[in-house]
């Protein structure tokens, strides 16, 4: 349903994306690896609108959207939750996600108010810290936050990067099992860019590998955990120069 | 070769297109009040050149070192005053009146500099306004020193070679006055104070990771800046014999500042350029007298849009395929490294080394060694602290506790600027090049922090560009180059030092295959050569190529170290990167 | 009560209301700093020109003196809106150093345009409740409360109010306060951003002008008028914390007691300087003001 084609993207003069492909289908969890530098967040970006490509085209249901600006991305249903969090320091937990529904047109005091009863049942943390400012919650509850805001937006897919970055090993767990949890419960369609390779691919269905700006691996995610190439494109190890 | 011809050679290589402006500039300086004769003329020639002069002031703060200043207005009027009430009230002579005047602005304006230490940006605009409110403020009300609003007349003119009495004379006066420190501000922007300045104005943080101690050059060019105005104030008050505080006023500072703009604020000859265009603009637009200030507020605001770099910028955008670079001098030595110590000791000795931001713990008791001679690689994942850990190293952080060593000596505390003249050299993740700067000025001010007269900084800067390649394009902007090569200049800037130690933020990123087997290359001819290499990366082939030993952080924490083969294969390091498996298996 | 007493009774009353004043024109910059990072420095000229947005209205073209304020505040919507077009737009990728000096321009411009249609002899107008020249109020405990400083109070605290409500119970004023936050993530999320920008351009720009149609009755309206009040509202913000809102009310009001009683007791000829001199000590001592955090680079 949602499909990136050979898309090269560039920070000035610098390649950052040279003709990277993927597909997403509806209801799948696939992930996005790779070493730091790799393009990860580049790709996700040029999904969301913050960046265009130069050549090639990302399709949302067989559309182009890859001229589009974030604004018009996200009314068509594609959720960006960005890395480092960024949610509203000066705003409440129950403002922030408020703001989630700011893609919807035509959202009434019930609509919103049944979203967010529903989520918080994933989220319990957050029920329980509905009014607190964004900036008091500790890095976890801010990454539960910035995820249940990206959902009040009741989005096709979910684009979440580099969700677990920055926390201590026993909250990754918590966003993995939310990650399942969504996708589960809700079939929401979610591309995951992570570092954490071992617990993205124990999630996802399918999962693609980045190295240098090009996808270098892909499949499903059984065969990628055994994979010991996974295991270079993030060590470096045997490979010389190419 | 004959002496003649050698000689000739010599003065043409020496003669720069800003030589040929000076000539010029002196010839205009004899004609015009010879084609003005009038005493109307010639007092607009005298508000031009006194104008210009504060103009100039402004050049060397704004323009050259990018801080704003909206006071100076207040030096020309502490120069102006100093020179009224001397010459009629104490009857002193003009020249020592000046001297005191000149005094006077000194304290001033390092005063106002030294507000620069602790603020910038928009407060420091506040600062040099409330200063240049304050003084009108005084200048107003304490009528029994300054007059008052009705001020000072009678003012007395210089004692020079031909008594100046005639407007058309002390128009001479004034005009040279102002060559003389229009060619003094072109002068500075090629001196090694002029490249501190303008490394400022480009990126303050770079410039001072590089040697150049931003503290001190940011209040020398307040005092300069507050020096010349007072000149030029100085100037004015003796050319038209009479000064009210009306002339010294906010709105007159922001026409400097307007003036410079609209000229071309880091050009000596654009600033004259707008400070003329002002003076006589209200006599070209007579008949529009009452909306031609409307029409020059427009005109900044246009010309802040589109042409930034003021009229003077177009002018030198044509100019440039005329200009002929300055000579660089033939590399006769190939590069040095720092050479002080001994083989086997310890270059950086880092103990329990703690970085706490509020509650995040980005460097969490870290310790390691650095021996000379070696290549040592610090890596981890992203967030695991390693940037953290150099901006700690240059002085760029303070650590919340811990202990640094460099050359036997604790640097916690000292200045980024002290630390790189000891020796440390650095490049940054996400570069830092001085963009307005060619490659050439980029690595001059690199060089300067070893000291040494200009001749030698020039040969170290030449030698840094001859090694790693880019002699040929010295006289580029940076923003021409390629990736590839920026990231050499940065390189070589950092190396024109002669650096004890380079510490290396992920010189790899952004590079292609290619560009990284040619660093390799590199930082192996420098190890060669002696000298000790921390590098930052994440690219764990390069690192596996070039690194001896290697430090891994994870979370802020050393996880393991060894040499890099060792550490590659740890299981713990395996784990950081790929994430728990263990922790995995349990969801 | 003693006359000193109602003596401090007095000053307080009238620092507090041309503190208002300040506070209006400080809030306006704090709502265009906290959405665009920019410093306005022609904010005083907006509380300039609505003062003579009305006095064209109503002595001019003889309007209702009510009928003239309403419209007097859709100009100044205009004038707004206008100035995010041509003056932040195009500089709103640019570094803060072009933004200040082409608002400098800006109010250069203004300045001096309302000299030329206005000329340079000041306009008197009327206050709210009386008539021109007279200044009507009520005797109590031996302060004049005049009429026009109260009207003054009423509406800054009515604004402050009615401002703190929109921010915090309504959608509007929620996306307005995230995107000032955050502006990219802002986008992401589907806030149309550039509409939120120049809805707070609009609204600074209203609040200055209103506080200009609100004082000009008390001072003479000159095309100078709104010079030191927009370099002593701006200092109002540093001290109270600059890109803070409590902070610049607290400022604005603090500020205009200070004068106040300064000019009284210590001298009223440096009236103007002792808001500057309260802000470099600040500047000085502790920058980031009363309700300001601490500002450092990232390397």
């Amino acid at each position: 349903m949602f499909e990136i084609r050979d898309i090269q993207v560039s920070y000035g003069s610098v390649t950052a994306l040279r003709g990277v492909s993927l597909e997403v289908q509806r209801g799948e969890i696939v992930c996005l690896l790779g070493a730091n530098g790799a393009g990860k967040s580049t790709t996700l970006r040029t999904v969301s609108g913050l960046l265009h490509p130069l050549q090639g085209e990302v399709l949302l249901d067989g559309r182009p959207i890859h001229r589009l600006s974030p604004e018009a991305i996200v009314k068509r249903g594609i959720s960006h939750v960005p890395e480092g969090r960024r949610i509203f320091p000066g705003l409440t937990v129950r403002e922030n996600m408020v703001l989630g529904t700011s893609n919807r047109s035509g959202v009434t005091r019930e609509d919103r108010e049944a979203d967010m009863a529903k989520i918080f049942k994933i989220f319990p943390d957050l029920d329980r810290m509905k009014r607190a400012l964004g900036w008091t919650l500790s890095g976890g509850q801010q990454q539960m936050l910035a995820i249940a805001r990206g959902l009040m937006a009741r989005p096709q897919i979910l684009l979440m990067d580099e969700p677990s970055l920055g926390l201590a090993p026993i909250l990754v767990q918590e966003v993995f099992r939310v990650i399942k949890e969504i996708n589960a419960a809700g079939g929401t369609t979610i591309l995951l860019v992570e570092q954490n390779a071992t617990m993205a691919l124990h999630v996802s269905h399918r999962g693609y590998v980045m190295e240098t700006g090009c996808i270098v691996l892909q499949g499903p995610a059984k065969d990628l955990l055994q994979n010991p190439q996974v295991r270079d494109a993030y060590l470096g190890g045997s490979k010389g120069p190419s | 070769m004959t002496p003649e011809t050698s000689f000739q050679a010599y003065a043409l290589r020496r003669l720069k297109p800003g030589h040929l402006a000076l000539v010029l500039g002196a010839v205009v300086v004899v004609f015009l009040p010879l084609l003005f004769p009038s005493r109307y003329a010639a007092n607009l020639l005298i508000l031009g050149a006194s104008w210009g002069i504060a103009t100039l002031g402004l050049v060397i703060v704004l323009g050259y070192t990018g801080q704003i200043s909206l006071a100076q207005a207040a030096f020309y009027g502490i120069g102006a005053y100093a020179i009224a009430l001397g010459t009629t009230m104490v009857g002193l002579n003009w020249w020592l009146a000046l001297v005191l005047g000149l005094f006077a602005a000194t304290l001033a304006g390092a005063g106002l500099g030294s507000t620069t230490l602790k603020i910038g940006g928009h407060y420091l605009a506040m600062v040099t306004i409330c200063f240049q409110i304050i003084y009108t403020l005084i200048t107003t009300n304490w009528v029994a020193v300054t007059g008052g609003p009705d001020g000072i007349s009678n003012i007395k003119r210089p004692p020079f070679l031909v008594p100046l009495t005639s407007a058309q004379r002390y128009a001479w006066f004034a005009l040279g006055a102002l060559l003389l420190v229009a060619g003094l501000v072109w002068w500075l922007r090629d001196t090694a104070l002029g490249r501190a300045m303008r490394a400022i104005r480009e990126n303050e943080l770079a410039a001072e990771a590089l040697g150049v101690d931003t503290r001190r050059v940011k209040v020398t060019a307040f005092t300069l800046s507050a020096v010349i105005g007072a000149l030029g104030g100085a100037i004015y008050a003796s050319g038209y014999l009479y000064i009210s505080p009306d002339s010294f006023n906010f709105d007159h500072a922001v026409s400097f500042l307007a003036m410079a703009l609209v000229g071309g604020s880091a050009s000596p000859l654009g600033s004259i350029l707008g400070a003329g265009l002002l003076a006589y603009l209200p006599e070209w637009l007579r008949d529009l007298k009452r909306i031609y200030l409307v029409i020059y507020g427009c005109a900044i605001i246009l010309v802040i849009v589109f042409m930034p770099e003021g009229l003077w910028g177009y002018v030198k955008l044509m100019g440039r395929r005329f200009a002929r670079p300055a000579a660089i001098p033939p590399t006769h030595r190939a590069m040095q490294v720092g050479s002080r110590g001994t083989a086997g000791e310890e270059v950086l000795r880092v103990e329990n080394l703690f970085k706490h931001f509020g509650g995040l713990k980005a460097v969490d008791g870290v310790d390691f060694t650095i021996i000379r001679g070696e290549i040592h690689a610090l890596i981890g994942p992203n967030g695991s602290g390693k940037t953290t850990c150099i901006n700690l190293l240059s002085g760029l952080y303070v650590p919340t506790s811990g202990r640094i060593h460099f050359l036997g000596r604790d640097i916690v505390g000292l200045r980024p600027s002290r630390i790189a003249c000891d020796g440390m050299a650095r490049s940054f993740q996400n570069l830092r090049l001085f963009r307005e700067l060619t490659v050439w000025e980029n690595v001059l001010v690199g060089a300067q922090r070893a000291g040494g007269s200009e001749a030698e900084v020039e040969k170290r800067a030449a030698a840094a560009l001859e090694f790693v390649g880019l002699r040929n394009k010295a006289h580029e902007t940076c923003l021409n180059l390629p990736y590839g090569h920026q990231k050499l200049l940065e390189l070589a800037r950092a190396l024109a030092g002669q650096p004890e130690i380079l510490l290396l933020d992920e010189p790899g990123a952004g590079l292609n295959q290619t560009e990284k087997q040619e660093l390799i290359q590199l930082l192996k001819r420098l190890n060669e050569m002696g000298l000790t290499i921390l590098i930052v990366d994440h690219d764990m082939s390069l690192v596996s190529q070039v690194a001896m030993r290697a430090t891994v952080l994870n979370f802020g924490k050393k996880i393991a170290e060894g040499t890099a083969d060792q550490v590659l294969r740890h299981p713990a390091v395996v784990e950081a990167y790929l994430g728990d498996r263990e922790v995995a298996l349990g969801v | 009560m003693t006359e000193s007493m109602s003596m401090v009774g007095q000053l307080l009353f009238a620092g507090l209301s041309i503190g208002g004043v300040y506070a209006l024109v400080a809030l306006g910059f704090v709502m265009i700093f906290r959405a665009t990072n920019v410093v306005n420095f022609a904010q005083g000229e907006f509380a300039m020109l609505g003062a003579y947005a009305l006095v064209a209205l109503w002595q001019g073209l003889k309007l209702d003196y009510f009928m003239a304020i309403l419209l007097a505040m859709v100009i100044m919507a205009v004038v707004g809106l206008l100035f995010e077009i041509t003056i932040y737009y195009p500089l709103r990728n640019r570094t803060f150093l072009p933004v200040i000096i082409a608002t400098i321009g800006a109010s250069i411009m203004f300045q001096n345009g309302a000299l030329a249609v206005f000329g340079p002899s000041p306009e008197k107008v009327r206050p709210v409740f009386g008539t021109e020249g007279g200044a009507s109020g009520v005797t109590l405990g031996g302060v004049f409360f005049d009429f026009q400083y109260l009207v003054i109070l009423v509406v800054t605290a009515l604004l402050v109010g009615l401002q703190y409500i929109f921010f915090e119970y309504t959608l509007l004023g929620k996306k307005m306060q995230a995107t000032s936050q955050d502006k990219d993530m802002a986008r992401l999320l589907g806030i149309p951003v550039v509409f939120m920008i120049a809805l707070t351009f609009i609204y600074s720009s209203l609040l200055g002008g209103l506080s200009g149609m609100l004082v000009a009755p008390i001072f003479f309206v000159t095309h100078k008028m709104g010079a030191t009040l927009g370099l002593k509202a701006f200092a109002a913000t540093i001290c109270g914390g600059f890109g803070d809102v409590r902070g610049a009310i607290l400022g604005g009001l603090a500020l205009g007691v200070i004068e106040s009683f300064g000019a009284a007791y210590i001298s009223a000829v440096y009236k103007d300087g002792f808001s500057f001199l309260v802000l470099i000590v600040f500047l000085l001592l502790r920058p980031q003001g009363i309700f300001g955090e601490k500002v450092a680079e990232k390397a």
